[in-house]
C-alpha cells in the first residue's frame, strides 16, 4: 500500500543507541533494503560498526544519506565528516563502516541491495515486526510475535538471540538462557554481542547464563 | 582499475539536468556513486511552486520510496494531497499515481527505486536525461555526444533513437533527425505512434520524407 511517514514519527527505541525506523518492513516494500536511523543526542552510534559480509552480512551496497543533524562516518578507518545531505555509498561488502552523530537529531537513511540478484529481505530484519514492542517494554507480546516468527525460520540465530532478549527482560530466565544457548550454537558471533548486552543484564549473574554464552551443552532450560 | 571502497558525495555537489517546462531538474545520484543494486536520484525546484517529482505512474513496475531532504512539498499520490515537510518519507507503489510540486524554493526529494523479484537493472531513460538535460542548459555539443552514449549502452532501445530525432528535429537538423526516427520505427513500430504527436517534429511533419 503506497503510504507515508515521518522518519522520526516511525522510529522507535529497540535497544541502547540510536531509534530505528523500519522503514522498508514498514511500507511493505519488497525491491530493495531501507531503513532509518535517529540519534537524539551526539555521541550515539548510528551506524553500528559492521561489514556486509559473514554470517550476519548481506554482501549488499550500502547507502547511507544524512537526512538530517551531522555525523562522522568511518570507511575502512578514512574519517568522513558528513553534514546534512551528504550520501555515503559503501559499495565493497567488506568495507568496515560505521557512524557516530555529531548533533542531536541527527537522521540516517540506508538503502541496500545486492547488485545483480533479486532482493530477498535479510535475516537480521525478520525481527522487526516483534523488536517494535521492545520500545513500549511490552516483551510478552514481543515474545508472541517471535514465536509467530519462528513458524518460518526457526533456525534463525538472530530470531533466537531476540527472543532470548525479550524473555531476559520479561523475567522468563530459563527460557532465555535456553534461547540464547541456540543462538550462540548456530552462530558464535552471538557470544561476544551478548557479553555487552544489557538486554541480559537480569540474568547475566545465573552460571546457565556463562555456559549459554560458552556454547556449552544441556543448559536446563526448555530450550525450544 | 580496482574499484574504490566507498564514494562520498554531497547534494549541493551533484549535476544539474533541467527535464521539463515546469521547473524539475534531476540531480544524478545512481550515475555519480555507481550505485549498481537499485536507482536513486534526486530533484530539485528552484522556486516555490516549481515541480519537483513528474506525476507519473511506474509502468515498468518500480517501488519508489521518496525522502523529503529539504524545504517542503506537496505531493499527490494517487487521490491524496499531503504536505511534505522535510523528513517526510512517501512510499508508492507501481500503480500509484504519483507527483509533488515545491511549497519552498530549493526543495529537494531523494528517490529509491527498484522492481521487486528481479535484479535491478540501471533505467535507460538516464542516459537519455543527461543527454535532453544538456540541451536544455544550451549545451548542444555536450548532449549530442551523451546521447551517443545513451544509444550505445542500449542499442537495441528504440527510446534512445526517438530520443535521438526528438534532439536534432530540435536543434534544426532534419537530416539526422529523419534517421534516427527512422531506426527507432525499425526497433519498434510504436516510435511512429509517438511521433505523429510529439510537437518537438512539428516543423517537420509535413515534410514528405517525414518517416511517421
Amino acid at each position: 500500500m503506497s503510504g507515508t511517514a515521518k522518519i522520526t514519527d516511525l522510529a522507535v527505541q529497540v535497544s541502547s543507541g540510536p531509534r530505528w525506523a523500519m522503514v522498508r518492513t514498514h511500507f511493505g516494500i519488497g525491491a530493495f533494503g531501507v531503513n532509518a536511523y535517529v540519534a537524539d543526542e551526539p555521541g550515539v552510534a548510528i551506524i553500528g560498526e559492521h561489514d556486509e559480509l559473514g554470517t550476519s552480512g548481506t554482501l549488499h551496497e550500502e547507502l547511507y544519506f544524512v537526512a538530517s543533524g551531522h555525523a562522522t562516518f568511518t570507511v575502512n578507518g578514512d574519517e568522513i565528516d558528513a553534514p546534512a545531505g551528504t550520501f555515503v555509498f559503501v559499495r565493497d561488502p567488506a568495507a568496515k563502516r560505521g557512524a557516530i552523530a555529531t548533533e542531536a537529531g541527527t537522521a540516517v537513511v540506508i538503502a541496500g541491495g545486492r547488485p545483480g540478484e533479486a532482493f530477498t529481505p535479510s535475516a537480521w530484519e525478520r525481527s522487526a515486526p516483534a523488536l517494535r514492542y521492545f520500545a513500549t517494554q511490552d516483551y510478552d507480546k514481543a515474545i508472541e510475535e517471535f514465536e509467530r516468527l519462528r513458524a518460518d525460520a526457526p533456525d534463525d540465530p538472530g530470531l533466537l538471540y531476540n527472543l532470548a532478549c525479550a524473555e531476559s527482560l520479561a523475567g522468563r530466565s530459563a527460557d532465555a538462557v535456553g534461547h540464547l544457548s541456540q543462538a550462540v550454537k548456530l552462530d558464535p558471533d552471538f557470544r561476544q554481542l551478548a557479553e555487552k548486552d544489557s538486554d541480559f543484564d537480569p540474568i547475566r549473574t545465573m552460571p546457565e547464563f556463562a555456559s549459554a554464552v560458552a556454547g556449552e551443552p544441556d543448559t536446563g532450560s526448555s530450550g525450544a | 582499475m580496482t574499484e574504490k571502497a566507498y564514494e562520498v558525495a554531497h547534494l549541493d555537489e551533484l549535476d544539474h539536468f533541467p527535464v521539463d517546462e515546469e521547473g524539475l531538474v534531476w540531480r544524478p545520484v545512481r550515475r555519480r556513486l555507481g550505485i549498481r543494486a537499485f536507482g536513486t536520484n534526486a530533484y530539485t525546484a528552484e522556486k516555490e511552486g516549481d515541480r519537483v517529482v513528474e506525476e507519473h505512474f511506474e509502468r515498468d513496475g518500480h517501488e519508489e520510496l521518496y525522502l523529503v531532504a529539504k524545504g517542503r512539498a506537496t505531493f499527490t499520490l494517487g487521490e491524496e494531497e499531503i504536505d511534505a515537510s522535510a523528513g517526510t518519507l512517501v512510499y508508492a507503489t507501481p500503480g500509484t499515481k504519483r507527483g509533488a510540486v515545491a511549497v519552498e524554493p530549493e526543495t529537494t526529494i531523494v528517490a529509491f527505486g527498484a522492481k521487486p523479484g528481479v535484479p535491478h537493472e540501471i533505467s535507460g531513460w538516464e542516459g537519455i536525461f543527461v543527454a535532453l538535460g544538456y540541451l536544455k542548459k544550451g549545451e548542444e555539443e555536450k548532449g549530442r555526444q551523451a546521447m551517443a552514449v545513451a544509444i550505445a549502452e542500449r542499442p537495441n532501445d528504440w527510446q534512445g533513437q526517438y530520443n535521438a530525432a526528438c534532439f536534432e528535429s530540435l536543434t534544426g537538423n532534419k537530416e539526422a533527425a529523419m534517421a534516427h526516427l527512422q531506426r527507432a520505427i525499425e526497433l519498434d513500430p510504436k516510435a511512429r505512434e509517438f511521433a505523429q504527436k510529439d510537437t518537438d517534429f512539428d516543423w517537420l511533419r509535413d515534410d514528405p520524407e517525414f518517416p511517421a
